[in-house]
Parts: C-alpha cells; structure tokens; sequence
C-alpha cells in the first residue's frame, strides 16, 4: 500500500513539472524576435502569403490561446504541422525515436557493464594498483569531449582501417547486422565518458559502505572476499549506483544531440538541431519538449526504482 | 589519513595556470597570426617550428589552439562567475527561508534542470542568439540552477549546526547569521561545483561551437577547429587531433582541481578518496 502512495506521488510531481516544461519551450520560441510566417515564407514573401499561413497556423491569435492550442494538441498526440515540408511533426517525432531509443538504451548498457565492475574493483582494491589505473583512467574518460572522440574512432576505425561505417543508419527492422555496425561507433562514443563518470561513482559507492559494522562482521565471521563484496557491499551500494545511472542515461538523451550530428543518425536530437539551425521553430518546440519529458521520465523511474531497491525511502 | 591527496589538486591547479597565461599571454608569445591565411603553407604537417602543423588555410594550428584557449576559458569563466552571481543569493533566500519563499525560488528553477543541459543550451542559443557573449549567458542560465541547488542544500545544512542554533539565541539579526556563519559554510560546495562548472563549460562550448550554435567562424574555438578540420582529417589529422586534446587537457585540468579540492577542502570524504 505504501508503496503505491509512493509512486502516486511521485507521479503527481511530475505533472506541474512538465506543464512547466511545455510553458517554457513555447516561451522561448516566442521570444525570438521576428514573424515566424516571414521566417519561413522568406523577406520577399507577399502579405497576402504571409497572411494566409498565419492564418493556417493560427498564428494571428492571441498568445494564450495558441500555447493552449498545442498544448490540447500534444496532450492528443499532435504535434502540429512543420511549417516546412508540411508534415506531422507527431510523425516526424515517431520516426526518429527508436533511433535515440536504441542508441541511448545500448549506450546506457555498455557503460554500465564497464562502469560498475571496475568501479566495484577499485573499490574493493582500494589504494591497489587497479584502483590507480581507474582513477587516472576515469579522471581521462570524463574529460574526453564526446564529439572529439567519434571524431578520432571515424578517423581510426572507418577511415583509415575501414572496419566500420563512419555515418548513416539501418533500422534493425531491416537488417539487424547492418543496423549493429552503424551503431557501433555512436554507441562507444556516448558510452565511454559515461562508463568513466560511473566507474568513479561506484567506487565511491562502495568505499562508503566497505568500513560499515556489517562488512567487519561478515569478514569476521569468515566470508570470502568475493562473497562479502557482492552479497554485503553491492547491495548497499546499489541505490546510489542505480541513481547514477539513471543520471548518465539523462546525459545521454543530451550526448545524443551530438552524436546523432557527427554520424549523421537520424534520431531526435539531430532533429531538434538541425530544426534549430534551419529556424523551425514548431520543430524545435516539439523536439525540446519530448526529449525533455524524456529526461523526466528517466528521473523519475530512477527514483521509483530506489523506492523497490530500498523500502525506507517510500515512507519520507 | 592524509594520504597525499593533494598532489591531484596541485597538478590540476598546474594545468589550470598553464593554460589560463598561455590564453592571456597568447598574443604576446606566440609570432604566428591565428587568422593570417597562407595557402602556400595550407595542410603542412607540424614541424619543430610548427608543431601542431597547419590547417587548410595555412594558418598555424597552435597559434589558433592558444587563442581559442581565450574563448573557451574565457565563456567558462564567465558563464560560471554569472551562475555564482545570480544562483548564490537565491540558493541562500530558498535555503534560509524555507517554505512558500523555497518554492518560489527553487520550483522554477526545477524546470529549467528538467532539459539536458546541452539542449537547453542549445534552445537557449536559438533564442539569444551565437557569438561569445550570448553563448557564456546561455550557460549561465543551464548554472543557475545548480549553483542555487549546491548553496541551498549547504545553507540547510548548516542551519542545524549547533553552533547556528546558538548564535540565533544570542539574538544575532538574519543578516549577521547568514553572512558571518552560513556563507562561509557554502564555500566549500561551490568552489568544488564552480571547478566541475569549468569543465563542462569548457566541453559544452566547444559542442555548441562544434555543432554551429556556439561561437561564430572568425573567432578561433576549439570547437569549431574540429568541425571545420573533420573534411581534410585523413589527409591532415593535426587539424583534428590537437584542438581536443586541448581541450581534454582544460577540462582533465578543471575535473583535477575539482577532485584534489573535494578531498582537500573536505577532511570527511578526504578518508574515502
């Protein structure tokens, strides 16, 4: 029962949140200076021209009422036109998703499943020539700007080996062996400073829980060292390991802009700026707003989990 | 249990100096332009004289590596010195007032943390506009809310310290118990953010820069060097490889200094490293 108010309130919280969100997207795309119908139809539009599409879009209405209008859109699932190739934005958004989708969840994975072994190691060695290596290494990894490194893999592994695609995409629907090559390299490009960031907040995770009372006793008590650290340490550590992670998936949704841009994925983020670079605005509104909610949405199950992972949170 | 942590902060704080007087000592020690094109010297790999060779253009790229120096640290510094100004005294008011006042600061400032910080930059980007000045006010706004965070949680923190309590019943006014005993507590958390701030302005400038939203071409940007080099990388990789690892070495340098001041400033962690 407890655990249900939990979520019902966390899932309350979220509401006000992105109906903060979506003032705030429409906001800033209102603030720019300039007629959106003259940025589209371009200076030599006629006013008739201009007049028309504001009308189509409603664009001579009071603010208000247009914010509500695509709000009570969105909330149905439309999005509006694009101004530019008059197409669903809605549909233009579902296209791309399972591009960010598959992208971020891979990514999220692989950093994982190098992140928390070796901060697990470090940990438990710590002071150790193991834990040395991965605080340089970690130190390194978070510092690596992510453009530069798919930059350098491009230049290494597809251009000058020719082992993998530098840029494009194949959804795994229609090859999933070509869909895997080109993800590779956009993959390790988002996963290494994330893998990096959470090695060092393993490791720190586990230093805080290896000198409790409890590890003494089982220490004492004779467990081996393997066993101490993965039935007494690990799950002590787990909830800030798990909230790290969901932290670095939510750094990803943002890495992805940029990595989607240098191995040209047709994913969202590359969208949202390519919306941004072309000045279509109802595009980057959209985009702003679903990855954003996306964002939230990670946050949020990350704090539902350490509501199942640990039961003493539910009741604060 | 001081087990020499500090050679981290002090190599950090190397770093860190190196590179802040090569940026404002630039146009004084170097003899090469940054933007003095020379097609005769265009893709010349590096020399001794030369050692980061040419770019397509035939303009030295360590020439342009120090001067874009003075664009990154210079939108960091600036962006972060802005989120201090603006995120520091509302972290206190939400911290010290708590309740409706809390809300009033701190729900907004929810929102703007509710967009990866790379989007909302480059959102925020779109509405002021590119160039140096526009770009360090964008980060300035992704700041401020976690400046305002780090010194609200501090200002709670310390409220419940003993000491707080006492000088309240000695009948010190709000301005004197936050100034003399609550503030200096926020230093500490906001020297470490501020650090942490750095490098990742450092590396979001150089996206933005990279992606074309950033810091416009005539200025010389790490960032831009990379998106301008990637069509000649194979025939040319120093116009790729040394603008970032300029930029890896600036923000490795921040992310030390931050680590090494974590440890230093704050004996409790320093044990667990």
């Amino acid at each position: 029962m407890s655990s249900l108010i939990y979520v019902a309130r966390r899932l309350a919280l979220a509401a006000p949140l992105l109906l903060g969100m979506s003032l705030l997207v429409f906001g800033l795309m209102r603030v720019i200076p300039g007629d959106p119908a003259v940025v589209v139809l371009g200076y030599k539009a006629t006013p008739e021209s201009v007049r028309a599409l504001r009308e189509t879009f409603h664009l001579d209405e009071p603010v208000p009422r247009q914010y509500l209008r695509w709000l009570g859109g969105v909330l149905r699932g439309d999005f509006g036109i694009d101004y530019r190739q008059n197409e669903p934005i809605g549909r233009m958004i579902l296209d791309r998703l399972p591009v960010t989708l598959e992208l971020t969840v891979l990514a999220a994975l692989v950093a994982a499943l190098i992140g928390v072994p070796l901060g697990l190691l470090a940990g438990a060695r710590r002071g150790g020539a193991a834990d040395r290596a991965s605080l340089a290494l970690g130190l390194v990894g978070i510092s690596i700007p992510d453009f530069w490194l798919g930059i350098m893999l491009i230049l290494t592994l597809s251009l000058a080996a020719g082992l993998l695609p530098s840029s494009g995409f194949v959804f795994f629907a229609e090859s999933p062996l070509e869909n895997f090559q080109y993800l590779v390299l956009p993959t390790l490009t988002l996963a290494a400073s994330r893998a990096a960031a959470l090695g060092r907040l393993t490791r720190a995770a586990v230093l805080d829980v290896v000198h409790r009372p409890f590890v003494q006793f089982a220490r004492a008590k004779g467990l081996s060292e393997g066993a101490i650290l993965l039935r007494h340490v690990l799950p002590n550590a787990a909830i800030p390991i798990v909230t790290v992670i969901g932290l670095q998936v939510g750094y990803m949704l943002g890495g992805a802009i940029v990595v989607e841009t240098i191995f040209a994925l047709p994913g969202l983020g590359r969208m949202t700026l390519d919306a941004v670079l072309e000045r279509n605005y109802p595009v980057v509104q959209s985009g702003l707003l679903v990855v954003g909610a996306m964002f939230m949405v990670v946050n949020l199950v990350t704090d539902l989990l350490y509501g199942v992972i640990d039961p003493r949170l539910r009741r604060r | 249990m001081t087990r020499g942590r500090s050679p981290i902060a002090v190599a950090g704080l190397a770093i860190v100096a190196f590179l802040a007087l090569l940026a404002v000592g630039a146009p004084h020690a170097l003899p090469g332009s940054p933007t003095a094109i020379a097609s005769a010297l265009a893709l010349k790999p590096p020399t001794l004289g030369e050692p980061f060779g040419m770019d397509d253009l035939g303009r030295s790229v360590l020439s342009r590596v120090v001067h874009g120096y003075r664009v990154s640290l210079g939108v960091a510094l600036a962006s972060v010195a802005m989120a201090v100004v603006a995120g520091l005294p509302l972290g206190l008011l939400a911290g010290y007032a708590e309740g409706v006042t809390d809300h009033l600061i701190m729900r907004p400032l929810d929102i703007l943390m509710a967009f990866p910080a790379i989007l909302l930059a480059i959102a925020l980007t779109s509405v002021f506009g590119t160039g140096v000045v526009l770009v360090s006010l964008a980060l300035a706004v992704v700041y401020v809310p976690i400046v305002a965070r780090v010194v609200r949680a501090a200002v709670l923190a310390t409220k419940a310290e003993v000491y707080v309590e006492g000088a309240r019943a000695v009948g010190a006014a709000a301005p004197r118990l936050v100034l003399r005993h609550i503030v200096p507590n926020c230093v500490t958390p906001l020297l470490v953010q501020a650090s942490v701030l750095m490098a990742i302005a450092i590396l979001v400038e150089a996206a933005l820069s990279f992606l074309g939203v950033g810091v416009r071409p005539p200025t010389p940007s790490l960032g831009l060097m990379l998106s301008d080099g990637r069509g000649f990388m194979l025939q040319a990789p120093w116009v790729v490889v040394f603008p970032g690892l300029a930029i890896l070495a600036a923000v490795l340098g921040f992310n030390m200094l931050a680590d090494g001041l974590r440890d230093w400033l704050d004996p409790q962690q320093a044990g667990r490293g």
